[in-house]
């Protein structure tokens, strides 16, 4: 069963334009310029039932846009939506009761009153049975461990300590898709491992389909197996995590400190008929630039050994936040 | 029977959270207080240079003053939608209500009211009975009756028309003024209408009917017949107001653009 399924999914914003100085402003007052943006330009995307899906891309791509249509709450200007088999927006209300949705910017509990009210207040709202709510709840709340926070008040929370209590009040219905807007953000590490644990968790037990925004790609790393990208309301990549370190990932980098300095001609010319190009760094320090997959670090080293010997040695692979930098900076057709 | 419910929750978390801010409480209700007083002082002061104003004695006057706080307290208590640009739209709040299983209306109403507002139904009791006690007139059980439909009337007509207004936000995050403008001629709707122009009354009765919260069913209460076609509107107006009004909102809903990140 498909969680989500939309289909040339588009959001259109017409945003008002005004024209510069004094005169412009009363030139506005009377004939308004308007122009359309499309914030989201038709994206296909499918999830199925129990993946965790990363949704990545810079500010203003469209990935709150997005999120927002997909959770009910703007209504899409045109293509097919279908999120746990509702239309978001015209049954919004049935629709709701099915997703759990944490804002990390924005609270959803109740400011002043203690966590543990806002727990109750919710489970009224979305009419949770006495008995079940016991029973779940008490495993979140112990596996998330905040049962010492709950008897204050939100405010009195730190951001860590305020994180884990939106997530618990995000699960209190028991929801088959969550959706987390950036969870993990000014996070310490301890934290983002205790909630990252638990969101593997809910998936794995309950089969909870978890769709992730975040800058922070380290996250995407932790839980995502399938990882989309968004650029300019276009998806650009969606694909597995490995598939996009593999195929944008530029080979390797290997550092070497050698035994004697040799000048540069020297190296290129053992390697010379391989994919490998050279930078010196200073005396004895050198760059080995590995272009393609087809050559390997021992294949280096094979060239190089015996006449030259390597003191230390240092192999570096891109990052899959480089990758995804790259990526932003020069655009990629799509995969 | 859900939406009862939810709003007792609601209710009583309001209370958990108002009773920690105890100052505040009854700072509000003082200032609450206080500005009804000045208010009937204003009538009074009006009522030492002349002893009839249209034919309206001070005590009428006083009745119809008295009458028009109980509607306006309970429209206070629910409608407490001022800040709902500032709060709701810019701080993106709405974005949160949206998600969540019940009527959007219905839950920043519960967001948003102050019951103690609620104790200007008291005082707008009380000074019902004193004008009716200087006037030697009783109620009878029908004008008991009347004066439930007619409260909820009225409220429904202010509600309506805030509701209409407070929309607009939805459309536009700009600020507009329009709010308080409204508050000064909703407080029309306390005098008697022909004191006024006719084009105002015309206003008053079909355009923004203030005259419904206050003058045309408190006449009417005062046993005075002249209104009376008017005042038996009231809870139909009050039902075409809260419907357009609801109607402007759900529509507002389906265009909300969102707040920015």
């Amino acid at each position: 069963m498909l969680s989500i399924d939309a289909r040339n999914l588009t959001k259109e914003f017409k945003v008002y334009q005004s024209r510069s100085g004094l005169l412009g402003a009363f030139r506005d007052l009377l004939d308004r310029k308007y122009r359309v943006i499309r914030a989201v330009n038709g994206i296909n995307l499918q999830i199925k039932q129990g993946e965790i899906v990363g949704y990545i891309g810079e500010n203003g791509a469209g990935k709150s846009t997005t999120i927002k249509m997909l959770t009910g709450i703007l209504q899409p200007t045109s293509g097919e939506l279908r999120v746990n088999g509702y239309d978001p927006h015209r049954q919004r209300e049935a629709f709701v009761r099915t997703i759990g949705v944490v804002f990390g910017q924005r609270s959803q509990l109740w400011w002043d009153i203690a966590v543990k009210e806002s727990f109750r207040l919710l489970q009224k709202v979305y009419r949770v049975p006495e008995d079940q709510y016991q029973k779940h709840m008490t495993r979140v709340i112990e596996v998330l461990e905040i049962g010492s926070l709950i008897d204050q008040p939100v405010r009195k929370l730190s951001l860590g300590q305020r994180m884990r209590c939106e997530l618990a009040a995000a699960l209190i219905h028991q929801p088959s898709l969550l959706f987390l807007d950036e969870p993990t953000i000014g996070l310490d590490v301890l934290v983002k491992e205790n909630i990252r644990r638990f969101l593997r968790e809910i998936n794995q037990e309950y089969g909870t389909t978890i769709l992730l925004t975040t800058h922070d790609l380290s996250d995407i790393e932790a839980l995502c197996n399938r990882v989309i990208i968004l650029d300019k309301g276009n998806i650009i990549y969606d694909g597995h995590l490995e598939q996009l370190r593999t195929k944008w990932g530029d080979g390797k980098r290997v550092f070497l400190e050698l035994e004697r300095d040799f000048p540069l001609s020297i190296l290129e010319e053992k390697t010379g008929g391989l994919p490998i190009t050279w930078e010196k760094r200073g005396p004895k320090i050198f760059t080995a630039y590995l272009t393609s997959k087809e050559v390997s670090v021992s294949n280096l080293i094979a060239h190089l050994l015996p006449e030259i010997a390597i003191k230390e040695m240092e192999i570096k692979e891109a990052t899959t936040e480089e990758i995804v930098r790259k990526i932003y900076q020069e655009g990629m057709v799509h995969a | 029977m859900f939406h009862i419910q939810i709003f007792i929750e609601y209710f009583k978390q309001y209370l958990k959270t108002r009773l920690e801010y105890r100052g505040d409480f009854f700072a509000q209700f003082a200032t609450d207080l206080l500005f009804q007083g000045v208010n009937l002082v204003f009538i009074l002061v009006v009522f030492s240079h002349t002893t009839n104003l249209h034919g309206w004695s001070r005590e009428e006057v006083i009745f119809i003053y008295g009458y028009f706080l109980v509607p306006y307290a309970i429209f206070s208590t629910f409608f407490n939608l001022w800040d709902f640009n500032e709060r709701y739209i810019i701080k993106g709040e709405l974005d949160r209500v949206l998600t969540r299983p019940v009527h959007s209306l219905v839950q920043v109403i519960m967001e948003t009211m102050t019951p103690e507002s609620l104790l200007g139904v008291v005082t707008g009791l009380a000074v019902m009975g004193w004008s009716m006690s200087q006037m030697d007139y009783v109620w009878t059980m029908m004008d008991v009756v009347f004066f439930f439909l007619f409260v909820v009337g009225g409220v429904a007509i202010y509600g309506g028309i805030y509701i209409a207004l407070t929309s607009i936000s939805l459309f536009s995050d700009s600020k507009t003024d329009i709010q308080p403008i409204m508050y000064n001629i909703g407080n029309y709707g306390r005098y008697p209408v022909n004191l006024y122009s006719r084009i105002i009354q015309f206003v008053l009765t079909w355009i923004l009917p203030f005259a419904f919260v206050g003058f045309y069913p408190a006449s009417f209460l005062l046993g005075s017949s002249d209104w009376k076609t008017f005042a038996f509107l009231t809870p139909i107006v009050g039902g075409i107001y809260f419907t357009i009004g609801v109607m402007i909102w759900n529509w507002g809903i389906r265009h909300y653009r969102g707040a920015g990140n």
